[in-house]
């Protein structure tokens, strides 16, 4: 992977909207909520669970504003119903 | 989809030997049958009223019978979240310790998938939390099932609500 794109975990209904559980994106940096509108952009049928997923980097879920850089440990997590 | 909850109450007092013993026991994502009594045993160590929920898998979702369901997580993120919630309920309720396993992979109907213990010294504050632990899992974190219906079709579920922390 170059140091422009980025490497995301995709979940679920999600996973399974998109045809992978993987997916790499040109990604120079930017906030979680462009990584989300990016994702929308090249997978439009995932895009209404896109719009009710999350973003998380590490162990944690990101805020909307917050920057998730071009190296970071990413995935999407769609609406979740454990239990 | 949980259909059913055994709770457990019981006012017994397991003294504690040696040093403090860890509050939680580390949340547990597990690919086959829950140890709910090695759980209900791990509240005893702590607390005088110990409360067990056990959820099983439902059979019938409206009118879609369900013959098997299949659950996955993003685990690091998931025992990380479980991690974050037990030490929340553990401040909120003044709890003396707390537990909670969920199973992944495939599960028959009618057998358990997820089991928190809540420990206190009383009563009212481990019922709460068990059911303050139950919530906050289902809200955030990230596990999911899929069902299989008996005609062959299989989906997952998804609700509404994006989660996050």
């Amino acid at each position: 992977m170059d140091r422009c794109s980025i490497s995301i975990l995709l979940f679920a209904g999600l996973a399974e909207s998109v045809g992978h559980r993987e997916v790499s994106l040109a990604w120079p940096g930017g906030t979680a909520a462009e990584l989300r509108t990016q994702l929308q952009q090249h997978f439009p049928a995932a895009a209404p669970l896109l719009a009710r997923s999350a973003i998380a980097v590490g162990e944690r879920y990101c805020r909307d504003d917050e920057t998730v850089p071009p190296d970071a440990d990413v995935a999407v997590i769609p609406p979740v119903s454990g239990g | 989809m949980v259909e059913a909850a055994m709770l457990q109450v019981s006012g017994e007092r397991v003294a504690q030997a040696g040093g403090p013993a860890p509050r939680c026991p580390a949340p547990q994502l597990v690919d086959g049958p829950l140890d709910v009594e090695g759980l209900r045993r791990s509240g005893h160590r702590h607390g005088r009223a110990v409360v067990v929920f056990v959820g099983t898998t439902r059979r019938k979702t409206g009118d879609v019978i369900t013959e098997q369901l299949e659950y996955e997580a993003h685990r690091p993120l998931a025992v990380a979240c479980l991690r974050r919630l037990q030490e929340e309920a553990v401040e909120r309720f003044s709890l003396e310790g707390c537990g909670v396993v969920h199973r992944l992979g495939v599960v028959e109907v009618g057998e358990e998938s997820v089991a928190v213990v809540a420990a206190s010294q009383h009563r009212p504050a481990a019922f709460a939390a068990t059911a303050w632990l139950m919530d906050r899992l289902k809200a955030c974190v990230p596990i999911w099932k899929r069902e299989h219906a008996a005609d062959g079709a299989a989906s997952w579920v998804h609700g509404e609500e994006r989660p996050g922390p």
